[in-house]
Protein backbone atom coordinates (compact mmCIF):
# COMPACT_ATOMS: atom_id res chain seq x y z
CA UNK A 1 0.00 0.00 0.00
CA UNK A 2 2.66 2.16 0.55
CA UNK A 3 4.67 1.73 -2.45
CA UNK A 4 1.67 2.82 -4.75
CA UNK A 5 1.01 6.00 -2.37
CA UNK A 6 4.73 6.80 -2.39
CA UNK A 7 4.43 6.40 -6.47
CA UNK A 8 1.28 8.82 -7.14
CA UNK A 9 2.40 11.31 -4.73
CA UNK A 10 6.33 11.32 -6.94
CA UNK A 11 4.40 11.29 -10.30
CA UNK A 12 1.62 14.32 -8.79
CA UNK A 13 5.17 15.88 -7.90
CA UNK A 14 6.83 15.92 -11.41
CA UNK A 15 3.53 16.59 -13.33
CA UNK A 16 2.84 19.70 -11.05
CA UNK A 17 6.07 21.07 -11.36
CA UNK A 18 6.52 20.32 -15.10
CA UNK A 19 2.94 22.50 -15.78
CA UNK A 20 4.43 25.03 -12.76
CA UNK A 21 7.44 25.06 -15.09
CA UNK A 22 5.79 25.93 -18.05
CA UNK A 23 3.92 28.52 -16.99
CA UNK A 24 6.53 30.21 -15.33
CA UNK A 25 8.54 29.68 -19.00
CA UNK A 26 5.89 31.06 -20.79
CA UNK A 27 5.64 33.91 -18.52
CA UNK A 28 9.46 34.68 -18.54
CA UNK A 29 9.50 34.66 -14.40
CA UNK A 30 11.11 31.35 -14.53
CA UNK A 31 13.38 31.03 -11.13
CA UNK A 32 14.13 28.14 -9.66
CA UNK A 33 12.12 26.91 -6.43
CA UNK A 34 13.86 28.17 -2.86
CA UNK A 35 15.06 24.50 -2.26
CA UNK A 36 16.35 23.58 -5.60
CA UNK A 37 18.64 26.73 -5.68
CA UNK A 38 21.12 26.33 -3.17
CA UNK A 39 21.30 22.39 -5.18
CA UNK A 40 22.34 24.21 -8.41
CA UNK A 41 24.57 26.74 -6.19
CA UNK A 42 26.46 23.83 -4.75
CA UNK A 43 27.26 22.27 -8.13
CA UNK A 44 28.77 25.58 -9.72
CA UNK A 45 31.73 25.51 -7.47
CA UNK A 46 32.26 21.57 -7.91
CA UNK A 47 31.79 21.57 -12.03
CA UNK A 48 34.70 24.65 -11.94
CA UNK A 49 36.72 22.14 -9.76
CA UNK A 50 35.98 19.18 -12.16
CA UNK A 51 36.29 21.39 -15.12
CA UNK A 52 40.02 22.83 -14.34
CA UNK A 53 41.80 19.78 -15.57
CA UNK A 54 39.81 19.50 -18.74
CA UNK A 55 40.41 23.02 -19.62
CA UNK A 56 43.81 22.87 -18.98
CA UNK A 57 44.70 20.16 -21.09
CA UNK A 58 42.50 21.45 -24.02
CA UNK A 59 43.89 24.71 -23.54
CA UNK A 60 47.10 22.73 -23.79
CA UNK A 61 45.90 20.74 -26.54
CA UNK A 62 44.67 24.24 -28.77
CA UNK A 63 47.40 26.58 -27.69
CA UNK A 64 50.48 24.27 -27.66
CA UNK A 65 50.15 21.49 -29.75
CA UNK A 66 47.65 21.64 -32.30
CA UNK A 67 49.32 24.27 -34.15
CA UNK A 68 49.80 23.00 -37.53
CA UNK A 69 47.43 25.42 -39.74
CA UNK A 70 48.21 28.09 -37.25
CA UNK A 71 50.96 29.89 -39.69
CA UNK A 72 48.32 29.75 -42.91
CA UNK A 73 45.61 30.81 -40.53
CA UNK A 74 47.59 33.95 -39.26
CA UNK A 75 48.40 35.12 -42.99
CA UNK A 76 44.78 34.87 -43.74
CA UNK A 77 44.31 36.78 -41.21
CA UNK A 78 46.40 39.97 -41.50
CA UNK A 79 44.83 39.98 -44.81
CA UNK A 80 41.29 40.10 -43.68
CA UNK A 81 42.39 42.63 -41.11
CA UNK A 82 44.16 44.94 -44.20
CA UNK A 83 40.95 44.53 -46.02
CA UNK A 84 38.84 45.18 -42.99
CA UNK A 85 40.74 48.30 -41.98
CA UNK A 86 40.44 49.99 -45.08
CA UNK A 87 36.79 48.98 -45.74
CA UNK A 88 36.21 50.73 -42.32
CA UNK A 89 38.20 53.78 -43.42
CA UNK A 90 35.93 54.16 -46.31
CA UNK A 91 32.89 53.86 -44.35
CA UNK A 92 33.96 56.13 -42.01
CA UNK A 93 34.71 58.40 -44.81
CA UNK A 94 31.26 58.00 -45.64
CA UNK A 95 29.87 58.92 -42.73
CA UNK A 96 31.87 61.92 -41.77
CA UNK A 97 30.86 63.17 -45.49
CA UNK A 98 26.96 63.25 -44.43
CA UNK A 99 27.64 64.90 -41.22
CA UNK A 100 26.28 61.88 -39.37
CA UNK A 101 29.33 60.09 -37.02
CA UNK A 102 28.76 62.72 -34.30
CA UNK A 103 25.05 61.98 -34.08
CA UNK A 104 25.93 57.92 -34.46
CA UNK A 105 28.26 58.65 -31.47
CA UNK A 106 25.18 60.67 -29.37
CA UNK A 107 23.42 57.69 -30.30
CA UNK A 108 25.63 55.05 -29.23
CA UNK A 109 25.58 56.25 -25.71
CA UNK A 110 22.00 55.37 -25.45
CA UNK A 111 22.19 51.62 -26.24
CA UNK A 112 25.20 50.85 -24.57
CA UNK A 113 23.71 48.02 -21.99
CA UNK A 114 25.38 46.98 -19.15
CA UNK A 115 27.30 43.53 -19.55
CA UNK A 116 28.22 40.99 -17.12
CA UNK A 117 30.63 38.35 -17.72
CA UNK A 118 30.15 34.74 -17.00
CA UNK A 119 31.78 31.40 -16.98
CA UNK A 120 30.12 28.45 -18.79
CA UNK A 121 30.96 25.71 -16.18
CA UNK A 122 28.61 22.67 -17.02
CA UNK A 123 26.65 21.84 -19.96
CA UNK A 124 23.07 20.01 -20.17
CA UNK A 125 23.49 16.96 -18.88
CA UNK A 126 20.60 15.43 -21.45
CA UNK A 127 22.10 15.19 -25.00
CA UNK A 128 18.18 15.88 -26.16
CA UNK A 129 18.64 19.66 -24.54
CA UNK A 130 21.41 22.53 -25.41
CA UNK A 131 21.83 24.34 -22.55
CA UNK A 132 24.37 25.98 -20.58
CA UNK A 133 25.20 26.49 -16.40
CA UNK A 134 27.24 30.07 -15.52
CA UNK A 135 28.53 30.89 -12.60
CA UNK A 136 26.37 34.38 -12.44
CA UNK A 137 22.90 34.23 -10.88
CA UNK A 138 19.97 36.52 -9.07
CA UNK A 139 22.67 38.05 -6.58
CA UNK A 140 24.94 39.78 -9.74
CA UNK A 141 21.67 40.70 -11.11
CA UNK A 142 21.00 38.06 -13.81
CA UNK A 143 17.04 37.41 -13.94
CA UNK A 144 15.26 34.93 -16.36
CA UNK A 145 14.89 36.31 -19.67
CA UNK A 146 18.16 37.79 -20.34
CA UNK A 147 20.07 37.57 -23.54
CA UNK A 148 23.43 35.97 -23.63
CA UNK A 149 26.15 36.83 -26.25
CA UNK A 150 29.61 36.72 -26.55
CA UNK A 151 32.52 38.48 -28.68
CA UNK A 152 31.24 36.02 -31.87
CA UNK A 153 27.19 36.50 -31.59
CA UNK A 154 24.23 34.90 -29.74
CA UNK A 155 24.63 32.64 -27.58
CA UNK A 156 21.12 31.88 -25.97
CA UNK A 157 18.81 33.19 -23.26
CA UNK A 158 18.67 32.90 -19.14
CA UNK A 159 16.00 30.60 -18.88
CA UNK A 160 16.33 29.80 -14.71
CA UNK A 161 18.34 31.51 -12.27
CA UNK A 162 19.67 30.81 -8.66
CA UNK A 163 21.30 32.61 -6.23
CA UNK A 164 24.80 32.23 -7.44
CA UNK A 165 23.86 30.52 -11.17
CA UNK A 166 22.07 30.47 -14.00
CA UNK A 167 21.26 28.09 -16.67
CA UNK A 168 20.94 29.18 -19.85
CA UNK A 169 19.13 27.75 -23.14
CA UNK A 170 21.30 28.04 -26.51
CA UNK A 171 20.56 28.98 -29.41
CA UNK A 172 20.67 25.46 -30.64
CA UNK A 173 18.12 24.11 -28.57
CA UNK A 174 14.96 22.87 -30.01
CA UNK A 175 12.90 25.04 -27.89
CA UNK A 176 14.81 28.66 -29.15
CA UNK A 177 13.48 30.95 -31.91
CA UNK A 178 15.01 34.36 -32.71
CA UNK A 179 13.60 36.80 -34.66
CA UNK A 180 17.05 37.31 -37.34
CA UNK A 181 17.19 39.46 -40.75
CA UNK A 182 19.85 38.93 -43.74
CA UNK A 183 22.35 41.17 -43.12
CA UNK A 184 22.70 41.74 -47.36
CA UNK A 185 19.01 41.72 -48.49
CA UNK A 186 17.10 42.45 -45.18
CA UNK A 187 15.04 39.82 -45.60
CA UNK A 188 13.47 38.88 -42.16
CA UNK A 189 12.88 35.29 -40.52
CA UNK A 190 12.75 32.90 -38.00
CA UNK A 191 15.89 31.42 -36.45
CA UNK A 192 15.23 28.14 -34.61
CA UNK A 193 17.39 25.84 -33.23
CA UNK A 194 17.11 22.10 -34.13
CA UNK A 195 19.32 20.64 -31.26
CA UNK A 196 22.99 20.07 -33.61
CA UNK A 197 25.40 22.15 -34.50
CA UNK A 198 24.05 23.88 -36.86
CA UNK A 199 20.43 25.88 -36.93
CA UNK A 200 17.70 26.60 -38.85
CA UNK A 201 16.75 29.98 -40.72
CA UNK A 202 12.60 29.87 -41.85
CA UNK A 203 11.58 32.54 -44.11
CA UNK A 204 8.56 33.92 -46.20
CA UNK A 205 9.68 32.52 -49.94
CA UNK A 206 7.98 35.12 -51.67
CA UNK A 207 10.42 37.92 -53.08
CA UNK A 208 12.82 36.23 -50.57
CA UNK A 209 16.78 36.86 -50.88
CA UNK A 210 18.68 34.59 -49.27
CA UNK A 211 22.10 33.09 -50.62
CA UNK A 212 25.17 31.20 -49.36
CA UNK A 213 27.74 32.62 -47.25
CA UNK A 214 24.90 35.55 -45.78
CA UNK A 215 25.37 36.67 -42.90
CA UNK A 216 21.99 36.23 -40.39
CA UNK A 217 21.68 39.07 -36.92
CA UNK A 218 18.77 39.90 -35.14
CA UNK A 219 16.00 42.27 -35.99
CA UNK A 220 15.37 42.95 -32.50
CA UNK A 221 11.73 42.06 -33.62
CA UNK A 222 11.31 39.85 -30.93
CA UNK A 223 11.82 42.29 -28.30
CA UNK A 224 14.10 39.98 -26.50
CA UNK A 225 17.31 39.90 -28.24
CA UNK A 226 19.07 43.64 -29.08
CA UNK A 227 19.30 44.20 -32.78
CA UNK A 228 22.23 43.80 -34.84
CA UNK A 229 23.83 41.08 -32.80
CA UNK A 230 25.34 38.28 -35.74
CA UNK A 231 23.25 34.74 -35.44
CA UNK A 232 25.25 33.01 -37.76
CA UNK A 233 25.64 32.27 -41.78
CA UNK A 234 23.69 31.20 -44.18
CA UNK A 235 25.62 27.04 -45.27
CA UNK A 236 22.77 26.04 -47.64
CA UNK A 237 19.53 27.23 -49.09
CA UNK A 238 16.56 24.80 -49.65
CA UNK A 239 15.13 24.77 -53.09
CA UNK A 240 12.20 27.05 -53.44
CA UNK A 241 9.08 24.76 -53.74
CA UNK A 242 5.38 25.28 -53.91
CA UNK A 243 4.92 26.39 -50.33
CA UNK A 244 4.85 29.28 -48.24
CA UNK A 245 7.81 28.66 -46.39
CA UNK A 246 11.81 28.32 -47.33
CA UNK A 247 14.42 27.50 -44.87
CA UNK A 248 17.96 27.70 -44.95
CA UNK A 249 20.46 26.28 -42.55
CA UNK A 250 22.70 28.30 -40.62
CA UNK A 251 26.53 27.98 -39.19
CA UNK A 252 26.20 29.74 -35.80
CA UNK A 253 28.66 32.89 -35.58
CA UNK A 254 29.50 31.26 -32.12
CA UNK A 255 31.91 28.57 -31.77
CA UNK A 256 29.66 26.52 -28.71
CA UNK A 257 32.11 23.44 -28.94
CA UNK A 258 35.13 26.18 -28.03
CA UNK A 259 32.86 28.61 -25.69
CA UNK A 260 34.11 29.18 -22.41
CA UNK A 261 33.06 32.88 -21.52
CA UNK A 262 29.96 34.81 -22.11
CA UNK A 263 28.22 38.13 -21.24
CA UNK A 264 24.88 37.87 -19.80
CA UNK A 265 23.18 41.65 -21.05
CA UNK A 266 21.83 43.18 -17.92
CA UNK A 267 18.74 44.15 -19.18
CA UNK A 268 15.57 42.41 -20.30
CA UNK A 269 14.30 42.79 -23.80
CA UNK A 270 10.68 44.82 -24.07
CA UNK A 271 8.31 41.66 -24.15
CA UNK A 272 10.36 39.90 -21.21
CA UNK A 273 9.51 43.43 -19.02
CA UNK A 274 5.73 43.45 -20.60
CA UNK A 275 5.22 39.59 -19.31
CA UNK A 276 6.94 40.98 -15.93
CA UNK A 277 4.35 43.91 -15.66
CA UNK A 278 1.02 42.25 -17.00
CA UNK A 279 1.55 38.21 -16.03
CA UNK A 280 2.84 38.37 -12.57
CA UNK A 281 6.02 37.82 -10.80
CA UNK A 282 7.52 38.70 -7.70
CA UNK A 283 7.44 42.21 -6.79
CA UNK A 284 10.69 42.41 -7.22
CA UNK A 285 10.64 42.00 -10.90
CA UNK A 286 7.85 44.10 -11.27
CA UNK A 287 9.59 47.28 -9.56
CA UNK A 288 12.56 46.27 -11.02
CA UNK A 289 10.92 46.41 -14.49
CA UNK A 290 8.81 49.54 -13.47
CA UNK A 291 12.02 51.31 -12.35
CA UNK A 292 13.94 50.59 -15.82
CA UNK A 293 14.31 53.03 -17.88
CA UNK A 294 16.70 53.16 -21.34
CA UNK A 295 19.51 51.41 -19.95
CA UNK A 296 23.32 53.67 -19.74
CA UNK B 1 19.95 5.35 5.52
CA UNK B 2 23.81 4.69 5.09
CA UNK B 3 23.06 3.44 1.76
CA UNK B 4 20.41 5.57 1.01
CA UNK B 5 22.51 8.56 1.30
CA UNK B 6 25.26 6.76 -0.71
CA UNK B 7 23.48 6.19 -3.24
CA UNK B 8 22.15 9.40 -3.87
CA UNK B 9 25.92 11.43 -3.08
CA UNK B 10 27.03 8.68 -6.16
CA UNK B 11 24.36 10.16 -8.31
CA UNK B 12 25.05 13.44 -7.48
CA UNK B 13 28.47 13.30 -8.30
CA UNK B 14 27.38 11.25 -11.23
CA UNK B 15 25.42 14.22 -12.84
CA UNK B 16 28.03 16.88 -11.49
CA UNK B 17 30.90 14.73 -13.69
CA UNK B 18 28.24 13.98 -16.25
CA UNK B 19 27.49 17.96 -16.96
CA UNK B 20 31.51 18.66 -16.95
CA UNK B 21 32.58 16.11 -19.29
CA UNK B 22 29.53 17.12 -21.22
CA UNK B 23 31.94 20.07 -22.27
CA UNK B 24 34.15 18.29 -24.23
CA UNK B 25 32.33 15.66 -25.63
CA UNK B 26 29.77 16.21 -28.25
CA UNK B 27 26.47 15.73 -26.79
CA UNK B 28 25.03 13.14 -28.45
CA UNK B 29 28.47 10.43 -27.42
CA UNK B 30 27.86 12.30 -23.80
CA UNK B 31 26.71 9.04 -21.90
CA UNK B 32 23.67 9.30 -19.50
CA UNK B 33 25.03 8.14 -16.14
CA UNK B 34 22.02 9.47 -14.39
CA UNK B 35 20.03 7.01 -16.51
CA UNK B 36 22.66 4.09 -16.25
CA UNK B 37 22.44 4.93 -11.71
CA UNK B 38 19.01 4.56 -12.32
CA UNK B 39 19.71 1.56 -13.94
CA UNK B 40 21.48 0.01 -11.81
CA UNK B 41 18.83 0.82 -8.63
CA UNK B 42 16.30 -1.12 -10.16
CA UNK B 43 18.58 -4.13 -10.89
CA UNK B 44 20.07 -4.21 -7.45
CA UNK B 45 17.92 -2.04 -5.12
CA UNK B 46 15.30 -4.35 -2.87
CA UNK B 47 12.92 -2.26 -1.52
CA UNK B 48 11.20 -0.74 -4.53
CA UNK B 49 10.24 2.13 -2.60
CA UNK B 50 13.37 3.25 -1.91
CA UNK B 51 14.36 2.52 -5.38
CA UNK B 52 11.76 4.65 -6.88
CA UNK B 53 12.48 7.89 -3.87
CA UNK B 54 15.87 7.56 -5.52
CA UNK B 55 15.29 7.59 -9.36
CA UNK B 56 13.21 10.40 -8.79
CA UNK B 57 15.74 12.05 -7.06
CA UNK B 58 18.20 11.70 -9.74
CA UNK B 59 15.62 12.89 -12.33
CA UNK B 60 15.45 16.08 -10.11
CA UNK B 61 18.77 16.76 -9.72
CA UNK B 62 19.33 15.80 -13.57
CA UNK B 63 16.33 18.25 -14.39
CA UNK B 64 18.26 20.99 -12.55
CA UNK B 65 21.22 20.78 -14.76
CA UNK B 66 19.34 20.15 -17.74
CA UNK B 67 17.20 22.31 -20.43
CA UNK B 68 14.31 20.36 -20.02
CA UNK B 69 10.75 20.81 -17.54
CA UNK B 70 10.97 20.49 -13.73
CA UNK B 71 9.91 17.53 -13.56
CA UNK B 72 10.42 15.36 -16.86
CA UNK B 73 13.40 13.59 -16.33
CA UNK B 74 11.91 12.97 -12.74
CA UNK B 75 9.18 11.43 -14.05
CA UNK B 76 10.85 9.38 -16.60
CA UNK B 77 13.51 8.20 -14.53
CA UNK B 78 11.04 6.52 -12.51
CA UNK B 79 9.59 4.67 -16.06
CA UNK B 80 13.14 3.73 -16.40
CA UNK B 81 13.29 2.42 -13.07
CA UNK B 82 10.07 0.51 -13.04
CA UNK B 83 11.82 -0.77 -16.53
CA UNK B 84 14.85 -1.87 -15.08
CA UNK B 85 13.50 -3.91 -11.83
CA UNK B 86 10.78 -5.23 -14.44
CA UNK B 87 13.57 -6.41 -16.67
CA UNK B 88 15.88 -7.80 -14.35
CA UNK B 89 12.90 -10.25 -12.81
CA UNK B 90 11.39 -10.79 -16.41
CA UNK B 91 14.47 -11.24 -18.13
CA UNK B 92 18.08 -12.89 -18.07
CA UNK B 93 20.51 -10.16 -17.68
CA UNK B 94 23.07 -12.00 -17.33
CA UNK B 95 26.43 -11.28 -18.93
CA UNK B 96 27.51 -7.97 -20.79
CA UNK B 97 25.72 -8.43 -24.01
CA UNK B 98 22.36 -8.84 -22.51
CA UNK B 99 22.83 -5.53 -20.27
CA UNK B 100 24.24 -3.79 -22.76
CA UNK B 101 21.10 -4.79 -25.14
CA UNK B 102 18.73 -3.77 -22.48
CA UNK B 103 20.52 -0.09 -21.62
CA UNK B 104 20.81 0.76 -25.61
CA UNK B 105 16.89 -0.01 -25.80
CA UNK B 106 16.15 1.94 -22.65
CA UNK B 107 18.44 4.80 -23.53
CA UNK B 108 16.66 5.13 -27.12
CA UNK B 109 13.37 4.84 -25.39
CA UNK B 110 14.47 7.43 -22.66
CA UNK B 111 14.99 10.02 -25.53
CA UNK B 112 11.79 9.44 -27.82
CA UNK B 113 9.68 9.82 -24.41
CA UNK B 114 12.11 13.26 -23.38
CA UNK B 115 11.05 14.42 -26.97
CA UNK B 116 7.38 13.85 -26.08
CA UNK B 117 6.83 15.38 -23.40
CA UNK B 118 8.43 18.61 -24.72
CA UNK B 119 6.65 18.21 -27.79
CA UNK B 120 3.15 17.82 -25.99
CA UNK B 121 3.86 20.77 -23.71
CA UNK B 122 5.12 23.02 -26.34
CA UNK B 123 2.50 25.53 -27.18
CA UNK B 124 3.23 26.58 -31.08
CA UNK B 125 5.17 24.69 -33.46
CA UNK B 126 6.17 21.43 -32.25
CA UNK B 127 10.15 21.23 -31.86
CA UNK B 128 11.81 18.52 -34.26
CA UNK B 129 12.40 15.48 -33.55
CA UNK B 130 15.72 14.46 -32.78
CA UNK B 131 17.94 12.81 -35.91
CA UNK B 132 18.23 8.92 -35.45
CA UNK B 133 21.84 9.44 -35.37
CA UNK B 134 21.73 10.87 -32.41
CA UNK B 135 19.31 8.48 -30.66
CA UNK B 136 21.65 6.06 -32.17
CA UNK B 137 24.85 7.20 -30.30
CA UNK B 138 22.92 7.65 -27.31
CA UNK B 139 22.18 3.90 -27.07
CA UNK B 140 25.41 3.08 -28.55
CA UNK B 141 27.50 4.83 -25.72
CA UNK B 142 24.81 3.88 -23.28
CA UNK B 143 25.19 0.17 -23.99
CA UNK B 144 28.78 0.34 -23.89
CA UNK B 145 29.16 1.66 -20.14
CA UNK B 146 25.49 0.10 -18.93
CA UNK B 147 27.65 -3.04 -18.25
CA UNK B 148 29.95 -1.17 -15.67
CA UNK B 149 27.90 1.30 -14.61
CA UNK B 150 24.57 -0.39 -13.51
CA UNK B 151 26.52 -3.45 -11.76
CA UNK B 152 28.75 -1.04 -9.78
CA UNK B 153 25.36 0.75 -8.55
CA UNK B 154 23.61 -2.84 -7.90
CA UNK B 155 26.90 -3.77 -6.32
CA UNK B 156 27.21 -0.50 -4.24
CA UNK B 157 23.72 -1.30 -3.30
CA UNK B 158 24.33 -4.70 -1.80
CA UNK B 159 27.64 -4.23 -0.42
CA UNK B 160 26.16 -0.96 1.24
CA UNK B 161 23.09 -3.36 2.11
CA UNK B 162 23.47 -3.60 5.73
CA UNK B 163 19.65 -3.80 6.02
CA UNK B 164 17.70 -6.13 4.03
CA UNK B 165 17.39 -3.52 1.27
CA UNK B 166 19.38 -5.22 -1.44
CA UNK B 167 18.33 -7.85 -3.35
CA UNK B 168 21.33 -9.90 -5.87
CA UNK B 169 20.53 -9.40 -9.09
CA UNK B 170 19.23 -12.45 -11.32
CA UNK B 171 21.87 -13.49 -12.78
CA UNK B 172 21.86 -16.97 -13.16
CA UNK B 173 19.39 -18.65 -15.87
CA UNK B 174 16.19 -20.53 -14.27
CA UNK B 175 16.44 -24.37 -13.72
CA UNK B 176 13.51 -25.73 -14.30
CA UNK B 177 12.83 -29.78 -13.15
CA UNK B 178 13.29 -32.45 -15.34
Amino acid sequence: MRLPLLVAGLVAIATASMLADRRAQSEGTRDLPPWASPLLDLVVPLQKAIALPIDFVRHSWNGYIDLVDVGEENAQLEQRIHALEEENLQLREALVAGGRLARIAEMRADFEVPMLPAQLVGSDVSPFFRSVLVDRGRSQGVRSGMPVISEEGVVGLVTATSERASRTTLLLDRQTAIDGTVQRSRTRGIVRGRGSDVVEFEFVSRGADVAVGDVVITSGLDGVYPKGLRVGSVAAVAEADAGLLRAATLVPAVDFGRLEQAFVILRRGPSMELLYRTEGGDGEAQTAAAGSGPAK
Amino acid sequence: MKRVSALAGLAFAALVLQAAVARIVPPQWCPDLGLLVVIGLGLGMRKAATGVALAALVGYLSDLLSGSLLGQHMLLRMVAFAAARIGSRQLNLRGRAPLAIFAAGLSAGYGLALWAIVAFFARAAHPPLPAVGDFVAQAVVNGLLGPIVAPAVAWLSLTLGDEEGARLMRLEPRKFPA
